[in-house]
């Protein structure tokens, strides 16, 4: 029953590699965006600065390059488009490709469909991550401590479960809501204000500080920049997996209800081919 | 001009039939901002930068980048809205028949411009009133008739670029991609966030793009900081007088060949 699993999983992986590669153009854009992504929040730390170093960060954090500390930052949050657009826009193009009636009475449950595209996003914004750590560290001359490096792929294995949990939700919500997008937009966009992206958490406001605590990103991101860049910690390292384990056990599980109560709502009330 | 009423009213049901959609445009510029705020306060420890405000104008960062992001929501209406209107058209099941109905294109798609007009001028309205209720931004009302100036000058001149945008979607199919992607180099060499005189190749590429002088005059009014009126209002006016009639005629041009090449229903 796995192997019959895995295997269905792995069908979806490839179908999506073959999808993607039938726009060429959109498949070599998804390359170079991340850096036209990234830029602005460069220039804008320049033009704040007049320069690449920040006296006030370095009391804060530890870290005074503003350049290395915003990228490692936006280089991890890559992961969230895993689980907010491609996981969850994956229920919504198989309905727009008229497709999603006959991939949901094939003999397997929803969740293996969901995730194959998990699986799928994650080869995907992995290999895109990795071109763009390689040009941005050379570019800039950013120097990673690599003595770390398997502590810090456990932290990021551990976020990207987590951020599978919303995943999970968003691909059960656009079953019910329709508009995927705006599920997706409006999740990511909120995640990515309370997260400590490109600032430490102690500027956020109390409330956000402690709304942060919830999510994986958090404790991702300040972990792999505590390994990386060596920016001071507020809470240990042992802490950050304990409670990254247990975000991940919460929003799985959490994640799984949501799409098994609106998978069972779309087709008691028919509206799984209505758009 | 009842093809084009027509179709700004098709447009205003299939979006009043998915209501989250209006309040996400509404919030989610003003949303954008905080990042920068938050980001801003951890590089300087304030909330104005003198280094900021000898490229600027201004040391105070957080209305500027709150007015850059007000503004570039015609950037998203032109690039985002208008470039997927004919693929949501396709996926509607829709674009054979409209393209087939007995009337030129031009005008269908004239109506999505005038549409994603009216929509984003009444985002921008809201927001600005937020700003105004919120953060108290000064408005005065002599202001008001130069703003709307520069908005049209601003709006003609996007949808010249938008239906361009619809004629690459129409061409390439799954466009939504590379539109993502020219908002991004929108972002990165406007002064949406941040100057660009912050670096020479950012301010030689805003030279050619219509938000650059608009978002320059609607800073200046709003923000009290000098900049030259004339000089700003005829270059936005070159530049609609040149982008309008290409974009109408490129996509004139991929709209006849995707016909004759019979790609039309294609995915």
């Amino acid at each position: 029953m796995v192997f019959h699993y895995l295997r269905a999983i792995n069908a979806e992986n490839i179908k999506e590699w073959k999808i993607e590669l039938t726009y060429k153009p959109d498949f070599i854009r998804q390359f170079f965006e991340p850096f036209v992504y990234l830029f602005p929040y460069f220039l804008y730390g320049y033009a704040l600065l007049g320069g690449r170093y920040s006296e006030h960060l370095r009391s804060i954090t530890g870290i005074s390059d503003m350049v290395a500390y915003t990228f490692i930052g936006y280089l991890f949050i890559g992961f969230l488009n895993t689980a907010c657009w491609a996981m969850g826009f994956s229920l919504r193009k198989e309905q727009w490709f008229g497709t999603l009636e006959t991939i949901f009475v094939a003999p397997v449950p929803r969740w293996v469909y969901v995730a194959g595209m998990a699986l799928h996003s994650t080869c995907h914004q992995g290999l895109i991550m990795l071109i763009q750590a390689v040009v941005i560290t050379t570019f800039f001359a950013i120097v990673l401590q690599m003595s770390g490096i398997f502590v810090t792929l456990a932290v990021v294995l551990l976020m990207l479960l987590g951020l599978y949990g919303l995943g999970i939700i968003v691909a059960g919500l656009t079953i019910a809501l329709k508009q995927w997008w705006v599920v997706s937009e409006a999740l990511s966009t909120l995640i990515v204000v309370v997260t400590p992206i490109a600032y430490p958490l102690a500027v956020l406001p109390i409330v956000l500080r402690k709304a942060s605590m919830f999510l994986p990103t958090t404790y991702g991101i300040i972990g792999v920049r505590h390994l990386l860049l060596g920016e001071e910690l507020v809470v240990s390292l042992p802490t950050i997996f304990l409670r990254l384990s247990l975000i991940l056990i919460v929003w799985l599980t959490f994640g799984m209800i949501v799409f098994l109560i609106m998978d069972r709502y779309g087709r008691r009330k028919g509206s799984l081919s209505i758009y | 001009m009842w093809v084009i009423v027509e179709e700004v009213r098709k447009s205003f049901k299939i979006l009043l039939a998915y209501p989250a959609e209006v309040v996400f445009w509404v919030f989610s510029p003003l949303l954008m901002v905080i990042p920068l705020v938050f980001q801003g306060k951890a590089l300087v420890g304030a909330f104005s930068s003198t280094s900021f405000g000898n490229l600027a104008g201004t040391d105070e960062f957080i209305p500027y980048v709150l007015i850059g992001a007000i503004i570039s929501t015609y950037m998203f209406s032109a690039v985002w809205s208008m470039g997927n209107s004919f693929r949501d058209e396709t996926y509607y099941g829709t674009l054979e028949h409209i393209l087939s109905a007995p009337v030129r294109p031009v005008f269908i798609l004239v109506g999505k411009g005038v549409y994603n007009s009216i929509l984003s001028t009444s985002f921008v309205i809201v927001q600005l009133l937020i700003c105004v209720l919120i953060f108290g931004l000064e408005i005065t009302v002599i202001k008001i008739l130069p703003i709307f100036l520069f908005l049209i000058l601003l709006i003609i001149g996007l949808y010249g670029i938008g239906f361009m945008a619809a004629a690459l979607t129409l061409m390439i199919k799954e466009a939504h991609g590379l539109l993502h992607m020219f908002e991004y180099i929108l972002f990165l060499f406007s002064p949406i966030r941040y100057p660009v005189e912050v670096n020479p190749i950012t301010k030689t590429i805003s030279a050619f793009i219509p938000l650059t002088y608009a978002l320059i005059a609607l800073r200046g009014l709003l923000l009290n900081i000098k900049f030259n009126f004339w000089k700003n209002s005829i270059v936005l006016l070159v530049i609609d007088c040149v982008v309008v009639p290409l974009g109408l005629i490129v996509f004139h041009y991929i709209e006849k060949r995707t016909k004759s090449k019979g790609t039309l229903s294609e995915y």
